[in-house]
């Protein structure tokens, strides 16, 4: 069938609503830029005119072009429902936002919206969805069909449970009803266990669930799109390295299942199908199923009836366009009259064939949150994931977690020998985000299979790859102890390698193998043979070391090969763009010559915090930009969320490793006229320098700029010629120049060691006590590695100028502005554009001093400048010569996409610059972090100069207020209605929030305060309802929270870096989880209420507007 | 391929007849084989394809690099029921095969050994370590293309059965297409297995034990029919033509004996090779495809409608629909290529498909045309 009726007959384009997922949180990620890009992609393609709602800035989906809208506002009923009043469109799309589009939709047909307005649901009905997400209906429907369920019983007495258990038979597993963080739960084996645990969940929980014991079964999906006609297709099917019981998302999973004989395959496939089908879902959906490990039992655990992230997975994995296709799908066409967009002469109808195999890595950075727990279980926690291409097992894991590290020597530097029998069993038997390295360390010590297995319940084939992978790793150690001590690290591995045949070497690239993970085993050996090995080698030494054996491998022509990823395993031709490179193999898939000039361009890696959806936007528009201009665009990445990994955005695009080695492999094989490096953040700007001493050709700035950008030294020396301030700073290496730095600055001062990712690791010291303890726990002082400590202002003003220079001048530049003070980290300030608060001279300044930089560091690409100002007076915190993540922010509220002028500098083009004032802007745009604390337990949502934030959001207003409550709005920290509870810390702070609460009291907003700033708020005339500190009695503060009393929470630290489980942390830890917004920092407090103040009616009065086009010459 | 331990593995060449040579490793019997170069894209069911007896005379390239990842289960010794699931017949029946890595131990729960240890007790060689993806391009460029596995220290000749005497007689590549190779892969005498009300008799040209298993569960007693029986001696209800090897039209008289049928009116099903045979018989042409359907993931429709089907296929020769009888019309098709993948009889029960409705390996989409048979016999 073509497209709808309702849409055909028309007689004019559809006009048809796509929602967007928001702000990129744990669980919603980047996979819905991906979708969401694809299905506008396929919309256009189709005659529509497609209206975006997603507040989602950086996103490439929120990419202004011909024929769509934008609306950068919340994904939320009231919202979307303004947009449908003003824009009329004939549709709605929502499968491609994640839950909350669905949640959104689902809401938006109660409420009557949709019928209201004529707008047709386009996808899987309501009643579909509804059924899926609720339980009991799912369950239903399933018995009726007789696809097995886990049973599971509901009872609120012993001997309910007994019956239960006895009727679902042992083992079961007891879980004490709305219980958080699994209190009360565990396994039963017999009646006798059965009764403890029972007895013990009913003292705390008036409900008790027995569910069928499934510990230890097999974790597999299907992907599965089903059309209008009841074609059904299933895209691929995916196994979890973990057994069942860690979510999905924190799953290592492999594509295709490698355990699965073709009997289970089948049933599995059989079984989706009819689901699928029963339940009516058109478009994709994705279904979850536990597998016996020791027969054909399996049950159904649930269905998304949705693109996820799973999907977006399976779409990487597999090279079919899901979301292309299910959005054509949904529109009414069939998959028998789609073509196949990867091999253009097949249909979208049909299952791809994959000849290789994929494994997902998590990337969990719970580090980064304080104190919080590092169990994986149900709820998802990881912030990003890698995906490894192999065609030998050995060989996808290697790579996958070298990229997930971002280290060069993958899994060897995780090597520990000497953790103790008791430590690994734990660690194997309670999965964290650390269990795959207990794995290895398990095998590394000797551990057989079968004990592993026990613990763990990772199937035996999963284990025994593994294994060749250690016991390869001992070999090639044993190898390197036999050699004798030479002068140099080169000379080792030289006469190491010398021995080695060539076979031995191409097995263990076969196995996955880095140079560097080679160079680094054998200088390990070197080093002990000396009685020198002390903890890791040091990157440089082994990067150095590794082109030694790169070079003994090419000249024994041990080369990776690249295939194509083309949906049907080469039985057809095809003119697929997406590779991958593997060393099983000895051809490359023959690509057509296009004649253009290759360029290439680095993208992201996994995100993670600190590097997100804002840096793919940054590759993507370069990568377009550089096909508009005639050049061969070559992406690398491996990155499944994202946009550049669609192959659609680049000529070629690499699904490969991050690392020095592999993308010196891609330049010998696409011999490039240059590498850009500064579109991808923080990763690829740290390749820069290798590539370049390698002989690569960096496009953009030079290799002296980007070091002395990145060299603090040179960089402060740099700031001291030109004349621009800076605070006080000193690389300590030892105890004495701490305190003499203290001496002169004294206290609160910045500490930070020598190597800085998104201020991981950084603290700020208020005292000397707090220093000292600090230094002791987190940081190695040597002189290998200093301690950077710094002066840090209080009350001062956080500035950032993101722009291009092109040797050495600035083309264009815009100055935004923090609304917090600084000591937030950028990431997690809310930035506004045009600055709202700065002296005109300070604007002058900074923009003066940016120039002078500028020039200084013969910046010739993008940048970002950070300042700091009080009462005008500027000092230079830092300079990135590399697109920030800010850019896709300002370039869409200014209207100058700074990541295509930045390209055409990069190219030696003319960038089509216009001269704009920020004053002159129709609007004003705020960007707001957005929080993943909900799913993080024990983390303290506390802002500091750690970035803890997951995404952000961006929106535009016709004032500063309404464009900081609408992104404030989409970052989930909403209007208030109920009350609002506040804790203001120090002093000053309570000053400060006085302001916010008149401008409550005018929005009869009931203030709850805890006892100081009660009584401060009540010597100041302001009415205030007082609440004792948690614990003290039954008016406390935890049980307003949990009562529903309030719905704002604003408590300010008293002390930025206190780590205990303080009071405040638990108010805050009860906002995040009970739904509440929270505010941690006082300038964000006033701001949002003096915006709730100006703007009463808020939904009422605003208009929505459409984010404008970029502007053009 | 060996990836890590020491100990070293047999090396094993693979010779193509457009000249060129590949080496690689052994695994399975020291043995030298040769046969037509086909491949399979599916990524589970090695074992049924080895055992399927349309595979004979053929070498296997499996595209999916890691094959025997789940083991083998054990290989019942006679056809009784209930049949052993798995397995398509009793015997691998690839000449050889090639992939790029195998599984050297296997922990699956209805494993009973490792490929490697049943291709030596199956006395078939194989070589691992190929660029497999490579072979893929070459079998798609070259028409027929043949090969030789040849063992750096061969013990010996792979059996061919009837056909091991002619192979070593003429040297060289042994080319299936040459022969009547139904001779070798049908059963060599009646036998009977099921219990039902209805008898159908299976057309052994190569019977996949998938068919049997399928008509069995439905409730029917099955004959299973030598390739040369006189069909007039025997009493079905209805008629199953199976799958099986090689070229259509090296069948014998069996086209012949099949047109005898159409005179009467008791279903037919063909299956893959049945097809071919059910169409010749009802006058339509055969030919050879330039590029086969070699996989678990071939999309078919049927004609007039906009259903679809995923279906598994392994087939080198096509229907020629333009040459199909008055009476007869194309039931489905391919959608990618639009070659003819079923045809029907227009007022009798007479059907048949290219693809494998009994799948095994591969996808159970069509497995209702077996059931819609089975319905049609009983009434």
């Amino acid at each position: 069938m073509p497209m709808r009726p309702e849409l055909a007959s028309l007689g004019r384009a559809p006009k048809i609503v796509l929602l967007g997922s928001g702000g990129l949180s744990i669980g919603q990620a980047g996979e819905f830029d991906y979708s969401g890009s694809q299905a506008a992609k396929a919309l256009l393609e189709e005659g529509c005119e497609v209206i975006i709602i997603n507040p989602n800035i950086a996103t490439v989906q929120t990419n202004p072009q011909p024929n769509v809208k934008i609306y950068l506002y919340p994904v939320e009923p009231e919202w979307v429902e303004k947009v449908i009043a003003k824009e009329k469109p004939d549709a709605i799309v929502a499968g491609f936002g994640g839950q909350t589009a669905l949640n959104c939709v689902i809401a938006l047909h109660h409420q009557g919206v949709l019928n209201a307005h004529n707008v047709l649901n386009l996808g899987t009905s309501i009643a579909t969805l509804e059924m899926t997400e609720d339980r009991d209906l799912f369950a239903k429907k399933m018995r009726e069909i007789n696809i097995p369920v886990p049973a599971s019983f509901a009872v609120t007495t012993y001997k309910d449970a007994e019956k239960a258990a006895a009727e679902i038979g042992y083992p079961v597993i007891v879980r004490a009803a709305y219980a958080l963080g699994g209190l009360g739960s565990g396994f039963a084996n017999n009646k006798t266990e059965l009764e403890v645990l029972v007895t013990t969940a009913l003292a705390s929980s008036p409900q008790v669930l027995v569910e069928k014991s499934l510990k230890g079964w097999k974790e597999v999906e299907y992907e599965v799109m089903r059309d209008s006609e009841n074609n059904i297709i299933t895209i691929c099917n995916m196994e979890n390295f973990d057994p069942l019981g860690i979510h999905t998302g924190d799953s290592i999973v492999v594509c295709p299942s490698q355990t699965l004989s073709d009997d289970e395959y089948q049933l599995l496939r059989n079984a989706a199908q009819k689901i699928v089908g029963a339940c009516g879902v058109i478009g994709e959906c994705n279904v979850q199923y536990t597998l016996d490990p020791r027969s054909h039992d399996y049950f159904v655990i649930e269905i998304n009836a949705r693109l996820s992230r799973s999907s977006a997975l399976a779409s990487k994995a597999s090279g079919y366009p899901i979301a292309y296709v299910a959005a054509k799908v949904v529109l009414g066409y069939d998959l028998l009259e789609l073509k196949n967009p990867v091999t253009g002469i097949t249909f979208a109808y049909f299952e791809p064939a994959l000849d290789y195999v994929t494994l997902k890595v998590p990337r969990w950075d719970l580090v980064k949150f304080k104190n919080a727990s590092r169990k994986l279980g149900s709820t998802m926690k990881s912030v990003g994931e890698v995906m490894g291409i192999g065609r030998s097992f050995p060989e996808a894991v290697q790579k996958s977690i070298r990229m997930v590290t971002e280290n060069g020597q993958g899994l060897s530097y995780f090597k520990n020998d000497n953790v103790a029998d008791e430590d690994l069993i734990e660690a194997l038997q309670n999965p964290t985000d650390t269990r795959f390295y207990a794995v290895l360390n398990a095998l590394h010590k000797g551990w057989d299979i079968e004990r592993i297995h026990k613990l763990t319940s990772i199937d035996k084939w999963f284990l025994a790859r593994v294994q060749e992978i250690t016991s390869t790793e001992r070999t090639i150690s044993l190898l390197a102890a036999k050699e004798a001590v030479t002068a140099t690290d080169d000379q080792f591995v030289t006469q190491f390698l010398g021995n080695v045949d060539t076979k031995t070497l191409g097995r263990w690239k076969i196995l996955g193998f880095s140079d560097e993970q080679i160079a680094a085993i054998a200088l390990a050996e070197f080093d002990r043979k000396q009685n020198r090995l002390k903890g890791p080698l040091s990157e440089n030494r082994v990067q150095k070391a590794s082109h030694v054996v790169r070079n003994i491998r090419k000249k024994a022509g041990i080369l990776p090969v690249v295939k194509k990823i083309d949906t049907t395993a080469g039985e057809y031709p095809s003119p697929s763009n997406y590779l991958y490179m593997s060393y099983v193999g000895l051809f490359h898939d023959p690509m057509v010559d296009d004649g253009k000039k290759p360029v290439i361009v680095l993208g992201s890696g996994a995100y993670r915090i600190g590097t997100s959806v804002e840096f793919d936007w940054c590759a993507v528009s370069s990568s377009r930009k550089l096909q508009d201009e005639g050049y061969r665009s070559v992406i690398v990445n491996c990155n499944p969320e994202t946009v550049s990994t669609d192959y659609n955005s680049s000529d070629r695009l690499y699904f490969e490793e991050m690392t020095l080695e592999r993308i010196l492999d891609i330049s010998d094989l696409e011999k490039p006229i240059g590498i850009i490096a500064c579109m991808g953040g923080q990763l690829p700007n740290k390749l820069a320098l290798p590539l370049a001493s390698a002989g690569i050709k960096l496009l953009g700035h030079s290799e002296q700029t980007i070091d002395m950008a990145e060299n603090r030294s040179a960089f402060s020396a740099l700031l001291d010629t030109l004349g621009i301030d800076q605070p006080n700073w000193v690389a300590a290496t030892s105890k004495k120049d701490i305190d003499t730095f203290i001496e002169k600055i004294g206290f609160p001062v910045l500490v930070r060691p020598s190597y800085v990712l998104s201020g991981a690791a950084m603290r700020v010291a208020y005292d000397r006590d707090s220093l000292d303890k600090f230094l002791a726990v987190a940081i190695d002082l040597s002189s290998d590695h200093p301690v950077v400590i710094s002066e840090f202002l209080m009350g001062a003003r956080e500035i950032e100028l993101d722009g291009i220079a092109r040797d050495g001048e600035i083309l264009t530049a815009i100055v935004s502005e923090h609304v917090e003070n600084a000591g937030v980290h950028s990431g997690d300030a809310t930035m506004v554009v045009p600055a709202q608060k700065l002296y005109v001279d300070t604007v002058r300044q900074v923009r003066r001093a940016g120039h002078l930089i500028a020039k200084g560091l013969k910046l010739n690409g993008p940048f970002n400048i950070q300042f700091l100002a009080k009462q005008n007076h500027i000092k230079v915190i830092e300079c990135n010569a590399r697109a920030a993540r800010s850019f896709p922010f300002v370039s869409k509220v200014v209207g100058l996409n700074l990541a295509d002028a930045a390209t055409d500098v990069i190219m030696g083009l003319e960038p089509k610059l216009f001269r704009f004032n920020e004053d002159d802007l129709p609007h004003v745009g705020v960007k707001a972090p957005m929080f993943s604390f909900t799913r993080l337990s024990g983390a303290d949502p506390v802002l500091g100069v750690e970035m803890a934030s997951t995404g952000e959001v961006g929106c535009i207003g016709p004032t500063f207020e309404e464009a900081l409550l609408l992104s404030l709005e989409a970052a989930k920290c909403r209007r208030p209605k109920k009350g609002v509870l506040v804790s203001a810390g120090p002093e000053h702070e309570k000053l400060k929030f006085l302001e916010c609460a008149k401008f409550f009291r005018d929005i009869n907003l009931p203030i709850y305060a805890t006892a100081g700033t009660a009584k401060f708020l009540e010597l100041h005339g302001i009415e205030v309802k007082k609440l004792d500190w948690p614990g003290e009695s039954n008016r406390d503060v935890m049980s307003a929270i949990k009562n529903g009393l309030v719905d704002l929470v604003i408590n300010v630290p008293k002390n930025i870096q206190r780590q205990e489980l303080s009071y405040g942390s638990q108010i805050r830890q009860a906002a995040a989880r009970f739904g509440c917004s929270l505010i941690t920092n006082m300038e964000l407090a006033v701001a949002f209420a003096t915006a709730l103040a100006r703007l009463p009616d808020f939904v009422k009065t605003h208009d929505v507007v459409a984010l404008p086009n970029y502007k053009t010459l | 391929m060996r990836l890590s331990g020491s100990s070293e593995r047999q090396k094993c060449f693979l010779e193509l007849s457009d000249g060129s040579r590949f080496d690689g490793e052994l695994i399975g019997a020291p043995l030298q084989a040769s046969g037509e170069l086909v491949f399979t894209t599916g990524m589970v069911g090695y074992s049924e394809a080895m055992t399927d007896p349309s595979y004979f005379g053929q070498i296997l390239v499996f595209t999916y690099p890691l094959i025997g990842n789940y083991g083998i289960p054990s290989l019942p010794k006679g056809l009784s029921w209930p049949i052993q699931r798995g397995f398509e017949s009793n015997r691998v029946n690839t000449s050889a095969v090639i992939l790029a890595i195998d599984s050297e131990e296997a922990f699956h729960w209805n494993s009973f050994q490792t490929l490697d240890t049943w291709l030596k007790e199956q006395g078939v060689p194989g070589i691992v370590g190929l660029d497999t993806r490579h072979l893929v391009h070459l079998v798609r460029q070259t028409a027929n293309l043949l090969g030789q596995v040849t063992p750096e220290k061969s013990e010996g000749e792979r059996s061919y059965g009837e056909f091991s005497t002619a192979v070593k007689k003429n040297g060289g590549f042994f080319d299936p297409g040459a022969y009547e190779i139904i001779r070798e892969v049908s059963s060599k005498e009646r036998v009977v297995i099921g219990k039902g009300s209805k008898r159908i008799g299976l057309v052994d040209c190569g019977v996949k034990w998938n068919i049997v298993r399928q008509l069995v569960e439905h409730g029917c007693e099955v004959e299973i029919l030598p390739w040369d029986t006189d069909f007039s001696k025997v009493d079905v209800s209805g008629w199953l033509l199976s799958n099986g090897p090689g070229d259509p039209k090296k069948t014998g008289d069996l086209v012949k004996r099949v047109s005898g049928l159409l005179k009467d009116s008791r279903p037919i099903l063909g299956i893959c090779l049945g097809h071919q045979i059910l169409a010749l018989a009802a006058g339509a042409e055969t030919k050879r495809m330039a590029y086969g359907h070699r996989s678990h993931n071939q999309p078919v429709y049927q004609v007039g409608t906009r259903k679809g089907c995923i279906t598994s296929q392994n087939h080198g020769y096509v229907v020629d629909e333009s040459t199909l009888p008055p009476e007869w019309e194309a039931w489905f098709r391919n959608a990618n290529d639009q070659e003819n993948e079923g045809i029907k009889h227009k007022t009798k029960p007479f059907r048949s498909v290219q693809f494998h409705p009994e799948a095994a390996g591969g996808p159970r989409d069509t497995g209702w045309i077996i059931e819609q048979f089975v319905t049609e016999v009983k009434s």
